[in-house]
C-alpha cells in the first residue's frame, strides 16, 4: 500500500537514531542500546484498522522479519490524524497475546476438556453435523401450504468482527442452507 | 451515522445524549473539542457523570429510560417558541401532510390498537390522499389535521412540570438545554446529535432515535455540516455487518427477506416496492428491483435465470409475523427447538440479556462450532462454574480465528467509510480468518450434497462458491459486475467487467451485485477503499469531507440527505460551510442526493431521496408502535405511574416468555434500584479481546457497580468492597465504586437510586467477575427487537462472601 | 533550546491511549490490578508504568468535577535526581544534550536501595521507581529512542484531543501560556504547574487542595517551590 505520511517518520539516517555518545559525552553501556535504537528503522509499514469501534482508527504495523514490531496510528487517516485509545494502543499485544487460540479444539458430548484436532477433522465433522441436521429438519412447505425452504433448528450468530468480505459469504451461505435464525451484535 | 466523525466539528451546538463518547469513541472527542475550541457548546445528557461529562459544557443527570418526556419536552418548547426552520419544516418534511381521520390518540394509545394481538392496526394512521395517491398538503401548516398541528397537540401535554417530574432533571436545566439546543433552528447554525446504545437499548429504542430525528428536523439540522443524527455505532465492522444484513430479516443492502406469501419474484417485488406519482419525489426504492436481481445473479450465477425468477423460489421465506431475531433465537434454543448452530466472533453466553437463561439455552444443542480468537464463555460454556460438563452433550467445535493484522479485508465505519486493511503478518499458530473457515465449510456441505443429494439441494449447489477466501475477490462480487456483453447508453461493457455504481444496476439479469449500497466501491478504477488521497477543494476542505479518502456508501457520498442543506433554489442555508451548492447549472460539494436540480426548479426533487414522499419523516405511520414516539416506561420500572397516561410501558413491547423470563413488578420493593448497564474505555463489549490482553486488563481488571455515597450510605456500603447485586434474574458479584458521578434522583416526588455495571467482565478471566448480564431481561422493542439493557430493576447490599471475585 | 512537552489536562479524557502506549512502545510487561473504586490503575506508578493517568473526583456545591491527569517524570531542568545520585552512582542518571531529556542508565543498578529511595524522595514530583529485582531506577524516558529519531514521543503521539503535545521548548511555552488564557475563561484557576523549571509542562485547571474524592485522594498546589521547601509531594497522596 502506498503511504505518503504527513510528519510520520522523518528519519534523516541511521546515525541519527542511535543516541549519540559523543553528544551524551557519556558512555551508557549495554542499556544505551535499548534506548537508542529506533527499532522501527527499516520495518515494513502495513496498514491495518483498531479492531474496536467504528471510529476505524487506521494503524501502522511495522513488521520486521515477519513481526510485527510495534503498531501505532496512522497520521495520513484524516478522523484520527495518527491518535489511538487504549484499546488502539493495544494492537500489538492483542495480536501477540499467550491467550490465543492456535489450534482447532474439538469437545465431545459429556467430555469435561478439549482435545486439539486438525482443520480437516472439524470442517468435515460441522459439515456433516450441518447436513444431517438440515436433511433431517428441512421445511419445504409451511402449514398453509407455502414453499418456505427452510431450516429453523440450525442458527448462525455473529458478527461485526467480520470483514464486509466475510459478511457477505456468510450471509450467502446462511441462505444457500435455508437458515433463517440469523442475527449478530447489532444491537449490543 | 448520517455525518461522518470529522464533521462533528462543524457544529454549533452538540448534543450527545445515549452516549458516552469519550470512552466508547475516544477518537470522536477529538472532533468534539475542535468544535468547543471554535465556540460550541457541547451538551451531555446522561445518567451518569462520565468522562464525556467531564469535557462537556454541562452534564444533565437523566434518569434511565425517560429520553423521549426529554426530548418531547424539547419539541413542545421549539415549537412553542417558534424556533423551527418554518422554510425547512414546510418543504422539506411531511409537517404538511394531512393526516386521514383515522388517526387518533387517547389514554396513551393510538387508534387502531388490538390488546390480544399487542398490534396496532397501521392503516388508520394513513396521509389523506389526492387522486393521483399524492398525499394532500397545508403548506401554511395550518390545517388542524396536517402532522404539523397534530405533533402540536401530542407534545402539548410534555409541559416542563410533568417532564422533570419523570426524567428527575430539574426544570433549569431543562431550560437551559431546551434553550441551547433550539437556538440551532436558525438558519447558518448546526446542532448535531450523537447517540449510540443508550438511545437504542430500551423497548422504546426506536421511537428514541425517531424523537431526536424530529428534532434535528424541526430545527433544520438534517443534511447540513455539523448536523445530523449520528449512531457511534459499536463494534469494529457493526455498520458493514448491518450493511450486508447479518439479520435474519432482511438481505443484503436492507432488502426484505421474502416472506411465505410473496411466493413469486414478482409478489415479492410487488409488496417491497413503494411507488409514488408525485413527480417531484425520486422514491429510490422504486429502484428496488434491480438490487434484488443483481444480488441474485451475484448469488446464484448462471443458474439464476429469468424463466426461474433468478432463482427466487430458491431462498428461505419466513412466516409473517414471526421473529427470528436473537432473542427468540435464544429463546427456541432453550426450549429445544434448536439443535445446532455457528457463532463467528460473538459472545452472547457474556452479552445477550438474562445469560442464566442464555447459557443453559447453550446446553440443549446437539452441537455447535464457534470461531473465536480466544476462549469466552460461549466457547467454553459447558465448563462454566456450576455445571457438570458430564451431563452437557454438545459436540462442540472451537475455530481458531486470526486477528485483523493477519489478514486482508474491508470494514466500513461509523461515518461510512468502506476502508481496507493489509495482512501483515501471518496467522498465529493455525488460526485462519474466519471467511475462510465459512468457505471451507460450505463447500464440504456442497461435496456432501452433490455425492449423496438430500433435503432440497438446489440451493447449495448453485451458488457461486469460491475454491479458496480471497477478499479482494469477494469485495469485486460486491460490488457486482455485468453478466454478459452490454451496451449502456452507447458504450460497451464486457461479460465481466465491474459496474461503475449502482445506477448501473438493471433487474434484467445483466449485472451481479453482492450489495447495491456498495456498487462503485469497486469499479474500474480499482478497490476504492484503498485509496489514501488528502485533495480536497476549497469548499470540501472546509467542512473537511475528504472525499479522495477511501470511500463512503453511497455512491461516495459523505452526508447524507445533503440536498437539504440548500434551500429550494439551491443556495446553502449556511453560506460559510456549505455541503452543496447548485452553482452554474451544476452541484459542487459532496455528492449530492441525486443528480436533480435544485427543488424549486421544474425538473427539481424532494430532499430525502430514500422516503417514498421524498419528505423529512415527522409522522412516521410505519413504525409499529405509533406514528408518534410517546412516552411509556421500562419493562422494569420504579414507578408504579407516570403523568401522560395511564399506559405505563409500550403497549406493543416484545420479549421471549418462559419460566426463565421473570419481570419485577412497576415499583417492585424486591428491586428498589434501576440498573442501567453499559462498556467501558478499555474493554470491549462482551471483553474476550480486551480481558485476553494483559495491559488492558491491568487498567479495568474487575467487575464494578457504580453508586453515589448516598445510596452507599442507605445500604453501608463503602468503597472498594464487594457487593451483591440481584434482579429478578439473577446475582452477580461487583465491587462497590462509589463515586459523587452518580446522584440520586427525585421521581414524582419519591428518591430514586441508578447504579451503573459494565458488562465486559466474565469468568473465563479468573477473579474478575461475570456476566453482568445475568440481570438484565429478555425485553425489546417491537420495531427491531432491540433488548432493554439500560434500564432494569435491582437490589444492592453488601457481600457476606464473594466467588466470584478475588479480592 | 532542546524539547518540552506541554499537558493540558483541560483536555485529557482519560482514555490512557498514553499509559497502553507507553507500556506498547516500552514493552513494559503488566502488573497485576484490582478494582479498588477507582478507575485509577495501576494504583500508582511503579517500575513497569512510567506513564499513570490520575484520577481525581469531587463535587462541591452540586457541581461535579473529574480531573484527569497523567502523570509522568517533569524532566527537570536541573534535575534533583541526578544532583542526589551523581555523588552515589557518576552516570546514573544524565541528561541527553541535544533533546534535553533527563535519562536513568542501566548504572542504577549500582545504586543501593536506600540510595534509591533517597534520590526518589529528591524528587519534587515522586516519580522514580526501583525494580528490586534488578536493582534499575525506572521513570519516562521521554522515549529518546524516538525523539532523536525526530519522532513525537509515543504518548503524544497516541493522544488525540491535544492534551499531549511535543515540540521545541519555548513553542511549548508559548502554546501553554496560550492555552492558559483560554482555559481561565471556564477554569479561574488554572495554571501551569513550574513552566520555568521543567520539560514536560502542565496545565492543570484546578489545583484547589479541597478538591478530594472520598476524603482520599487530593490535589494540592503544585508549587515547586512549595514542595522542594519540605512538603510531601501531592501526587502520592493522590493514590488512593
Amino acid at each position: 500500500m502506498d503511504i505518503s505520511r504527513r510528519g510520520f517518520i522523518k528519519i534523516t539516517g541511521a546515525g541519527a537514531a542511535c543516541l549519540g555518545l559523543s553528544e551524551l559525552g557519556l558512555d551508557l553501556g549495554p542499556a544505551r542500546a535499548v534506548a537508542a535504537e529506533l527499532k522501527i528503522e527499516g520495518a515494513k509499514e502495513v496498514v491495518s484498522i483498531c479492531h474496536f469501534c467504528s471510529c476505524g482508527c487506521n494503524i501502522i504495523m511495522s513488521v520486521k522479519d515477519g513481526r510485527m514490531v510495534a503498531a501505532e496510528g496512522d497520521p495520513d487517516f484524516p478522523v484520527s490524524e495518527g491518535a489511538l485509545c487504549a484499546k488502539g494502543a493495544a494492537f500489538r499485544s492483542m495480536h501477540y497475546n499467550e491467550h490465543r487460540l492456535q489450534k482447532p479444539l474439538y469437545r465431545a458430548p459429556g467430555s469435561d476438556r478439549w482435545e486439539e484436532k486438525e482443520w480437516d477433522f472439524v470442517l468435515d465433522r460441522i459439515a456433516r453435523r450441518i447436513k444431517d441436521t438440515r436433511d433431517r429438519d428441512f421445511i419445504v412447505q409451511n402449514g398453509k401450504g407455502e414453499q418456505v425452504n427452510r431450516v429453523e433448528s440450525i442458527f448462525e450468530l455473529g458478527a461485526s468482527q467480520l470483514d464486509n468480505e466475510e459478511c457477505a459469504l456468510t450471509h450467502q451461505m446462511v441462505t444457500g442452507l435455508g437458515i433463517v435464525h440469523m442475527d449478530h451484535q447489532a444491537r449490543v | 451515522m448520517t455525518n461522518h466523525w470529522i464533521d462533528i466539528k462543524n457544529a454549533d451546538v452538540i448534543l450527545i445524549m445515549g452516549s458516552n463518547a469519550a470512552e466508547h469513541h475516544p477518537i470522536s472527542f477529538k472532533w468534539v473539542l475542535k468544535a468547543k475550541d471554535a465556540g460550541a457548546t457541547v451538551i451531555h445528557i446522561d445518567p451518569k457523570f462520565s468522562r464525556t461529562s467531564a469535557r462537556s459544557d454541562m452534564h444533565v443527570p437523566l434518569r434511565s429510560g425517560t429520553d423521549i418526556p426529554l426530548l418531547g419536552g424539547m419539541v413542545r418548547y421549539i415549537l412553542e417558541k417558534e424556533k423551527f426552520n418554518r422554510e425547512y419544516v414546510a418543504e422539506y418534511t411531511n409537517a404538511s401532510f394531512i393526516v386521514g381521520e383515522g388517526y387518533d390518540f387517547k389514554n396513551g394509545l393510538f387508534s387502531g390498537f388490538d390488546p390480544s394481538a399487542k398490534k396496532y392496526d397501521q392503516k388508520k394512521w394513513v396521509f389523506t390522499v389526492d387522486e393521483n395517491g399524492v398525499p394532500k398538503r397545508d403548506k401554511t401548516l395550518n390545517h388542524p389535521r396536517c402532522v404539523f398541528q397534530l405533533m402540536k397537540k401530542h407534545y402539548q401535554r410534555y409541559t416542563p412540570k410533568k417532564v422533570s417530574a419523570v426524567t428527575g432533571v430539574s426544570g433549569e436545566n431543562l431550560l437551559k438545554v431546551y434553550e441551547i439546543y433550539a437556538a440551532t433552528g436558525a438558519p447558518g447554525k448546526a446542532g448535531t446529535m450523537m447517540y449510540a446504545l443508550g438511545w437504542t437499548q430500551h423497548t422504546v429504542g426506536v421511537q428514541n432515535i425517531r424523537l431526536g430525528a424530529i428534532v434535528q428536523l424541526l430545527l433544520g439540522n438534517m443534511g447540513v455540516a455539523g448536523g445530523g443524527i449520528n449512531a457511534l455505532r459499536g463494534e469494529p465492522n457493526v455498520q458493514g455487518s448491518t450493511d450486508h444484513c447479518i439479520l435474519w430479516n432482511t438481505l443484503p443492502g436492507y432488502l426484505p427477506l421474502p416472506t411465505s406469501d410473496q411466493t413469486t419474484l414478482e409478489k415479492y417485488l410487488r409488496a417491497n416496492t413503494p411507488q409514488t406519482h408525485d413527480p417531484k419525489s425520486v422514491n429510490w426504492w422504486s429502484n428496488k428491483p434491480k438490487y434484488v436481481v443483481s444480488l441474485l445473479k451475484g448469488w446464484m450465477g448462471e443458474a439464476a435465470t429469468s424463466e426461474n425468477g433468478f432463482g427466487y423460489g430458491w431462498l428461505p421465506k419466513a412466516d409473517p409475523g414471526v421473529d427470528y431475531s436473537v432473542i427468540f433465537l435464544l429463546d427456541r434454543m432453550y426450549k429445544g427447538q434448536i439443535k445446532g448452530g455457528f457463532i463467528l466472533g460473538h459472545n452472547p453466553a457474556q452479552s445477550m440479556p438474562n445469560s442464566n437463561k442464555v447459557r443453559k439455552a447453550l446446553d440443549k444443542l446437539d452441537w455447535l462450532a464457534v470461531a473465536e480468537i480466544h476462549n469466552s464463555e460461549t466457547t467454553d460454556f459447558w465448563r462454566r462454574p456450576g455445571v457438570d460438563p458430564k451431563k452437557i452433550q454438545t459436540e462442540v467445535f472451537l475455530l481458531p480465528s486470526c486477528q485483523r493484522g493477519e489478514k486482508d479485508g474491508s470494514i466500513t465505519n461509523s461515518g461510512r467509510w468502506l476502508m481496507w486493511h493489509a495482512k501483515g503478518i501471518e496467522p498465529m499458530g493455525r488460526s485462519r480468518s474466519m471467511g475462510s473457515m465459512v468457505v471451507d465449510i460450505f463447500k464440504r456441505v456442497r461435496a456432501l450434497y452433490a455425492k449423496e443429494s438430500g433435503a432440497f439441494p438446489d440451493p447449495i449447489l448453485k451458488m457461486v462458491w469460491p475454491e479458496v477466501y480471497d477478499a479482494d475477490g469477494v469485495a469485486k462480487r460486491i460490488n457486482g459486475a455485468y453478466t454478459r456483453d452490454m451496451t449502456v447508453k452507447g458504450k460497451q461493457y464486457k461479460k465481466g467487467e465491474q459496474v461503475e455504481s449502482f445506477l448501473f444496476l438493471r433487474d434484467d439479469g445483466s449485472t451481479s451485485s453482492l450489495n447495491w449500497l456498495y456498487a462503485g466501491s469497486y469499479g474500474s478504477a480499482g478497490n476504492l477503499a484503498r485509496r489514501r488521497d488528502l485533495a480536497q477543494t476549497s469548499m470540501q476542505a472546509r467542512i473537511g469531507l475528504f472525499p479522495n479518502f477511501s470511500w463512503a456508501w453511497p455512491v461516495n457520498r459523505r452526508i447524507l440527505y445533503n440536498r437539504a442543506s440548500v434551500d429550494p433554489n439551491g443556495k446553502p442555508f449556511n453560506a460559510a460551510k456549505p455541503v452543496i451548492a447548485w452553482e452554474n447549472d451544476k452541484w459542487v460539494g459532496d455528492v449530492p442526493d441525486g443528480p436533480a436540480p435544485p427543488m424549486a426548479s421544474p425538473r427539481g426533487k424532494y430532499p430525502f431521496i430514500m422516503q417514498m414522499q421524498g419528505m423529512g419523516q415527522l409522522y412516521g405511520p410505519g413504525r409499529v408502535d405509533g406514528p408518534f414516539p410517546e412516552h411509556y416506561e421500562p419493562a422494569e420500572t420504579p414507578v408504579r405511574s407516570h403523568p401522560f397516561s395511564a399506559q405505563l410501558s409500550n403497549p406493543c413491547m416484545k420479549g421471549a416468555q418462559s419460566d426463565m423470563d421473570v419481570l419485577a413488578k412497576p415499583g417492585d420493593p424486591r428491586f428498589p434500584f434501576v440498573l442501567t448497564t453499559y462498556g467501558v474505555a478499555e474493554q470491549w463489549c462482551g471483553g474476550v479481546d480486551t480481558r485476553n490482553t494483559a495491559l488492558l486488563l491491568e487498567t479495568e481488571p474487575q467487575l464494578y457497580v457504580e453508586m453515589s455515597p448516598e445510596l452507599a450510605r442507605l445500604r453501608g456500603i463503602g468503597n472498594g468492597e464487594p457487593v451483591v447485586v440481584e434482579s429478578a434474574r439473577g446475582r452477580v458479584e461487583a465491587i462497590a465504586m462509589v463515586t459523587v458521578r452518580l446522584t440520586p434522583f427525585t421521581v414524582l416526588g419519591k428518591t430514586v437510586h441508578l447504579v451503573g455495571m459494565p458488562f465486559c467482565f466474565g469468568w473465563t478471566t479468573p477473579g474478575a467477575g461475570d456476566a453482568t448480564n445475568r440481570l438484565s431481561a429478555s425485553v425489546c422493542d417491537p420495531n427491531v427487537s432491540i433488548p432493554e439493557y439500560k434500564a432494569c430493576l435491582v437490589d444492592v447490599r453488601k457481600a457476606q462472601k464473594v466467588t466470584e471475585l478475588h479480592v | 533550546m532542546a524539547k518540552a512537552l506541554f499537558i493540558d489536562t483541560s483536555r485529557c479524557i482519560a482514555c490512557r491511549g498514553c499509559q497502553t502506549a507507553c507500556k506498547e512502545w516500552h514493552g513494559l510487561p503488566a502488573v497485576p490490578t484490582r478494582q479498588r473504586g477507582t478507575h485509577q490503575n495501576p494504583p500508582d506508578l511503579n517500575p513497569f508504568n512510567y506513564k499513570l493517568v490520575r484520577f481525581t473526583e469531587a463535587k462541591t456545591a452540586g457541581k461535579v468535577e473529574w480531573l484527569f491527569f497523567p502523570d509522568q517524570c517533569h524532566h527537570c531542568l536541573e534535575p534533583s535526581c541526578k544532583g542526589t545520585a551523581e555523588s552515589f552512582a557518576p552516570e546514573a542518571i544524565v541528561v541527553d544534550k541535544k533533546t534535553g531529556a533527563v535519562v536513568y542508565t542501566e548504572k542504577t543498578a549500582n545504586l543501593t536501595a536506600a540510595q534509591c529511595k533517597e534520590i526518589q524522595q529528591s524528587c519534587p514530583y515522586d516519580i522514580p521507581r526501583r525494580n528490586d529485582k534488578t536493582g534499575i531506577l525506572t521513570k519516562c524516558d521521554m522515549c529518546i529512542d524516538r525523539i532523536r529519531a525526530d519522532l513525537a514521543p509515543i504518548c503524544v503521539k497516541t493522544c488525540g484531543t491535544g492534551a499531549m503535545n511535543f515540540g521545541e521548548r519555548d513553542a511549548m511555552l508559548a502554546m501553554a501560556h496560550h492555552r492558559l488564557g483560554a482555559v481561565k475563561v471556564s477554569h479561574p484557576k488554572a495554571q501551569l504547574v513550574d513552566p520555568e523549571d521543567v520539560r514536560v509542562i502542565y496545565l492543570v485547571t484546578n489545583p484547589e487542595p479541597a478538591l478530594k474524592k472520598q476524603g482520599k485522594q487530593a490535589v494540592e498546589s503544585y508549587s515547586r517551590r512549595e514542595l522542594l521547601g519540605g512538603l510531601v509531594s501531592p501526587f502520592r497522596r493522590m493514590a488512593g
